[in-house]
């Protein structure tokens, strides 16, 4: 069989030219197999027999996905090739850790290629090869406290008075709270600023700890749906790995016995996220709390309010929304980029 | 020999195993392996001997194996090392 051909579209994700008759041959493999063709990725590993196209896998990212075999090269180590090449294309992409969705019978396979599970429900499995969650948690020990701790996850987009009040009432119900930036850059603000903002609103709080949740709460290996605002039975498989990652994995060593979060008045996935937390949580013996939103002028509170405040420059309104640290943020020249790309779109 | 820079060697087909290897401080192997309740040691002992002879003494050392002899994880380790020295 030929070595893995890496193939390099120029340009973003989703820009690969699809009429190119190898796509064409790689899209009827996929399908063949079951999978749905979805457009957007970074590289397409494909191997050839003869010739013959038999077995191709995409990465979007960190993110591997439509890996398919021909039933003829199925049982053999064809697996075992199709993920060196893509592990390698990853490498090159600077991602050592990579992550792959898959059916649960299917979860042995990767198994024995060193992948390790993270969460499995229903029809869906989530893996992860490389140094990954041991890494992530092993740099996180010293942060660490025992106690009846609790955690928060917010993406903070950007942080509001509403996170700081969320916070703040959790705090006071726990002996640490962790709180949970999303790390995935899909939104407004980037990672490094959503980051740094929560930290400063919540400094005076002492027991409470800002980390990063990597790629392990809210990300496009866990929960992609969430950045596409789509509820469908996709998403919910998705809330399902999402949660049951975080009380298997990530809640036992941080001693997380509660989750706090706002309720959610407004936004569908959120709400529906918030329900399926009060439901899988408690299976794993973590209370799920929920604190109600707080308001300004009679509405809540909601970081969606606040862009659109931002993009509107309504400043006297953001007063009272934002703490100072954000709206200090918010007058910044680097926020001021982002106005102009937000006021675009 | 120096490790200088990001580097690996292998695969993950079956008999293989894929090393990756940086530059720390420190000398630090970490290994997964489909047979790694049975033979952590062997293979731990297998590299420790690879680099002695190499004489690397800092570096991070990743291993993901698939129930590779000791030959193939000799020989992965030195090519990754010899690469990541630039050799």
């Amino acid at each position: 069989m030929s070595q893995p051909e890496p193939d390099r579209p120029q340009g973003p994700a989703g820009t690969a030219p699809f009429d190119r008759p190898e796509l064409g041959e790689a899209r009827a493999l996929i399908e063949s197999c079951g999978l749905r063709f979805e457009p957007g990725f970074d590289d397409l590993v494909r191997l050839y027999d003869q010739g013959r196209l038999v077995a191709c896998g995409a990465r979007a990212g960190y993110v591997l996905k439509m890996l398919a075999i021909a039933p003829s090269h199925q049982g053999s180590d064809t697996l075992g090739e199709l993920v060196t090449g893509l592990i390698q294309s990853g490498r090159q992409a600077g991602h050592d850790t990579l992550f792959v969705f898959t059916l649960p019978q299917n979860a042995a396979s990767f198994e024995a290629l060193n992948f390790r599970l993270l969460a499995a429900h229903g029809d869906a499995a989530l893996l992860e090869f490389g140094p990954g969650l041991p890494a992530y948690l092993a740099a996180h020990a010293g942060l660490i406290t025992p106690g009846r701790n609790g955690a928060v996850v917010i993406n903070g987009n950007p942080f509001t008075l509403g996170h700081l009040h969320l916070v703040e009432v959790a705090a006071q119900r726990v002996d640490r709270l962790f709180l949970f930036v999303v790390r995935e850059d899909r939104s407004v603000f980037p990672f490094e600023a959503r980051f740094r903002l929560a930290r400063e609103a919540t400094a005076h709080l002492g027991n409470v700890t800002v980390l990063d949740t990597s790629r392990y709460a809210v990300s496009a290996g866990t929960f992609p749906s969430y950045f596409l605002k789509r509820l469908d039975a996709l998403a919910e498989a998705q809330m399902q790995i999402d949660l049951r990652l975080f009380a298997l994995r990530i809640a036992p060593p941080f001693h997380v016995a509660a989750r706090f979060a706002g309720q959610e008045p407004l936004c569908p996935t959120t709400a529906a996220y918030n329900r399926m937390m009060a439901e899988v949580l408690p299976e794993h013996g973590i209370r799920m709390v929920e604190v109600p939103r707080c308001e300004a002028g009679g509405l809540p509170i909601s970081a969606t309010r606040v862009r659109a405040a931002f993009a509107a420059g309504d400043y006297g309104a953001l007063g009272d929304l934002v703490p100072p640290a954000t709206l200090a943020y918010l007058g910044s020249p680097a926020a001021a980029k982002i106005r102009t790309h937000l006021k675009e779109t | 020999m120096r490790i200088r820079c990001k580097a690996s060697a292998g695969t993950m087909q079956s008999s293989d195993l894929m090393v990756v290897v940086e530059p720390a401080e420190t000398l630090r192997v970490d290994i997964d392996s489909t047979v790694k309740k049975q033979y952590e040691h062997l293979i731990r002992a297998q590299i420790a001997a690879t680099l002695e002879q190499l004489q690397v003494s800092a570096g991070h050392i990743q291993i993901s194996d698939r129930g590779a002899l000791d030959y193939a994880i000799a020989a992965r380790v030195e090519t990754a090392i010899r690469r990541a020295a630039k050799e």
